[in-house]
């Protein structure tokens, strides 16, 4: 690839002066084969039928009109003073000489030159349309297929890279390299020396300005979207029409548009599907987990209700130690299937519009087998703005928080759940007259799987507390937690504010 | 004499063994089910008071199972789910399922569960204490818990009978929302409003002739239900 590319770069590079020589030869064996048909003409009208002046002039012009059209205008008015000349020479008396004796025939000789200088001068100006018009069809012609060829375009591999393929192919250009500002990639096919071209391209497309180097043969065009330039494009040796080129980098602009929109479009959907297959796989575990521990509860607990009387002391023992197992296994397959569910933060916040103390009396009536016998102080300062938070998730993290306070403090000392504003914030707040949490060990209370040091011998996951912060940050909100080692710790969160006129 | 017939629905034998052993052992008759197609056949030959049906089950699920039941019989289900969601338990209600327990569950919750669910108000008010109501076209008749609203007849479940009856033997009084929990559900129960608004809007269903725009059962906005009945 690379060393068909250099190649295929030198050629283009060496063709410039050996294409100029070529075309001086074929102009000057234009002007050769011009001039023999002038001597033809001559040769015919003086020697072979020898005809009057003014049928020879006539002749002269037909001459003429036939190499402007045919070849251009250098040949025709080269042409056209030849045979000014042979006129002169041959019809317009005294004839043998350059001279002229009748100053009538001046007049003649010199209406004869502006005659055919003149249609020399149409017909070569009526053939450059028609060359002109050739050309914009090609253009047009081109741009098609390449519009066509970019429809096929594969969707596997990078758009832009095959935008570059389909022009070079397209247009028979030698060298064209296209710069995507978006995702930053520059793609190329002819160009020996990358590094420069990449610089150039960057520098066009960021200050959205065109570059035609005529020595090179190199066109950069800046690609905009609206006002936005959104990358550029290098096309060497093929001589474009500023039209054609505009109509050129729009057709890029547009694809390039489109594989960005696509791309953005495959990626949300490529999220949401894996996002519902591990809903589903969470699902499938969480049923598959529980199903054998409903076994197991149902049999324990039915063996510890008091109605089934008969147990032994050391037997009620046992049950119960199988009983407790369950429970805390069915505590931690719950907590790491919620904590699989919300990790990352990608996830689907049920929003709705609640007043802060009925999260609070929500959650502490899901805790109310757990809170039995503790001294519970609720206090929610009064008009608090109504917030704007997945309830079911936000109860959670209260109950979390409460279990958290309920595991960490002495069973005589009270647990404050309340709710207050600061700053402009709703603050949920929990707090407990425990042991405290030392500074070291405040910033890693909200990892995973951490657990306090002295506090090893409790029953806990050590996932409570990162659900608790993954809900609140999916919220877009903060977890603290302030402590004083022996006097207690508070956890505090603040909560979104519901819009303004929500009700 | 038993204290009731049971239908046990779960795919998982052990739970089936465990239910059966811990439901026989309190007086109860079980039979059991492995899926929501045999749940269905059981019900078609043998009377039951009261179906315990998985939530997750291969093939037909526990929502499906439980609308086909709710469509032709009013024995009373309880529905064992796995998550503790919102979203689940008003799934599960809106099938008409009248309770639901998430597993694991203890056994003396789910006893408690079932006999909530058994229980009939304490004073049955078919003793003429309660007058029929007949009233622009919506008839519904106490002793033999039908409704016909212009013409279309539905029955209710027992407990959608209960809570209708306990309103409707209080016309155009708010009752608040632990007080018709408690005496419908139980005393143990008083702050599950989604059973009420679940059961409600069933209720509406059947006996409103436009559910939307409820006529007789009227919500009183954080205070509780009250049975309009024009004087």
């Amino acid at each position: 690839m690379n060393m068909s590319t250099a190649s295929r770069a030198r050629s283009g590079s060496d063709s410039v002066p050996r294409k100029f020589i070529q075309n001086a030869i074929w102009l000057a064996a234009r002007i050769l084969l011009s001039l023999g048909l002038i001597m033809v003409v001559t040769f015919l009208s003086f020697r072979l039928l020898p005809v009057n002046e003014i049928t020879a002039g006539f002749l002269y012009l037909v001459a003429i009109l036939f190499i402007a059209t045919v070849a251009g205008l250098v040949e025709s008015t080269i042409a056209s003073i030849a045979a000014m000349l042979s006129f002169n020479y041959y019809f317009i008396p005294p004839i043998g000489t350059l001279t002229v004796s009748d100053s009538r025939n001046w007049v003649a000789l010199f209406a004869f030159l502006a005659t055919s200088l003149t249609a020399s001068q149409l017909s070569a100006r009526a053939k450059r349309r028609t060359r002109e018009v050739v050309d914009r069809q090609n253009e047009i012609e081109r741009l098609y297929s390449l519009s066509r060829a970019l429809l096929l375009t594969d969707a596997t591999r990078p758009i832009a890279k095959q935008i570059v393929e389909q022009i070079a192919q397209a247009f028979e250009s030698p060298a064209v390299a296209l710069y995507n500002r978006g995702t930053g990639e520059i793609f190329r096919a002819g160009f020996d020396d990358p590094a420069a071209i990449d610089t150039e391209l960057k520098d066009a497309a960021v200050r959205s300005e065109f570059l035609h180097d005529e020595h090179r043969g190199l066109t950069i065009t800046p690609i905009r979207l609206g006002r936005q330039p959104i990358g550029s494009l290098a096309v060497r040796g093929a001589s474009l029409s500023d039209a054609a080129l505009q109509s050129l980098v729009n057709l890029v602009a547009i694809w390039l548009e489109r594989a960005l929109s696509q791309e953005t479009l495959n990626r949300a959907e490529i999220a949401t599907r894996s996002e519902e297959l591990k809903s589903t796989l969470l699902d499938a575990i969480a049923h598959e987990f529980k199903t054998p521990l409903t076994s197991i509860k149902a049999v324990t607990t039915d063996l510890l209700s008091d109605s089934a009387a008969g147990l032994e002391q050391h037997q009620r023992e046992l049950i119960s130690i199988a009983d407790e197992g369950a429970d805390r296994l069915s505590t931690l397959v719950t907590q790491a299937i919620q904590l699989a569910r919300i990790e990352g933060g990608k996830f689907q916040l049920n929003r709705g519009i609640h007043l802060p103390g009925s999260l609070i009396s929500s959650a502490l009536r899901q805790m109310k087998s757990l809170t039995d016998g503790r001294e519970i102080k609720v206090c929610v300062a009064e008009e608090l703005p109504l917030v704007f938070v997945d309830a079911e998730l936000v109860q959670m993290v209260i109950a979390h928080l409460i279990d958290n306070a309920l595991k960490y403090s002495p069973r005589r000392t009270p647990i404050s759940i309340g709710a207050r504003m600061s700053d402009g914030h709703t603050i949920i707040y929990i707090a407990d007259r425990g042991a405290g949490i030392g500074e070291e060990e405040q910033s890693r209370i909200f990892d995973k799987f951490y657990r306090g040091r002295k506090e090893q011998h409790l029953k806990g996951t050590g996932m409570g507390l990162a659900i608790a912060r993954e809900i609140i940050h999916a919220h877009g909100e903060e977890i603290r937690v302030s402590s004083k080692p022996g006097e207690g710790s508070e956890f505090s969160f603040s909560l979104p504010l519901a819009p303004r006129g929500g009700e | 004499m038993s204290a009731g017939r049971i239908l046990v629905v779960d795919d998982d034998p052990q739970i089936r063994r465990a239910m059966r052993t811990t439901l026989t052992g309190r007086g109860y008759e079980v039979a059991d089910a492995r899926t929501g197609e045999e749940a269905l056949e059981a019900l078609r030959s043998g009377n039951y008071d009261l179906v315990l049906l998985d939530m997750n089950m291969p093939g037909m699920g526990g929502i499906e199972t439980c609308r086909l039941i709710r469509s032709s019989s009013e024995v009373a289900i309880i529905m064992l789910t796995v998550s503790n969601s919102e979203k689940d338990k008003v799934e599960a209600l809106d099938a008409g399922a009248d309770d639901y327990i998430t597993k694991p569950f203890s056994t003396p919750e789910l006893l408690a569960r079932i006999r909530a669910t058994l229980r009939r108000l304490p004073h049955a008010p078919e003793h003429g204490d309660l007058k029929e109501l007949d009233h622009r076209g919506v008839e519904i008749d106490l002793a033999s818990r039908q409704v016909h609203v212009h013409g279309r007849a539905s029955r209710l479940t027992a407990k959608e009978f209960d809570l209708l009856s306990y309103l409707l033997a209080r016309p155009n009084k708010t009752i608040s929302h632990r007080e018709l929990l408690q005496a419908v559900w139980g005393p143990d129960y008083g702050d599950e409003l989604e059973y009420l608004r679940v059961f409600i809007n069933r209720l509406r269903k059947k006996i409103e002739p436009d559910p939307s725009k409820p006529e007789f059962l009227v919500t009183d906005a954080w205070a509780g239900y009250r049975f309009h009945l024009p004087q």
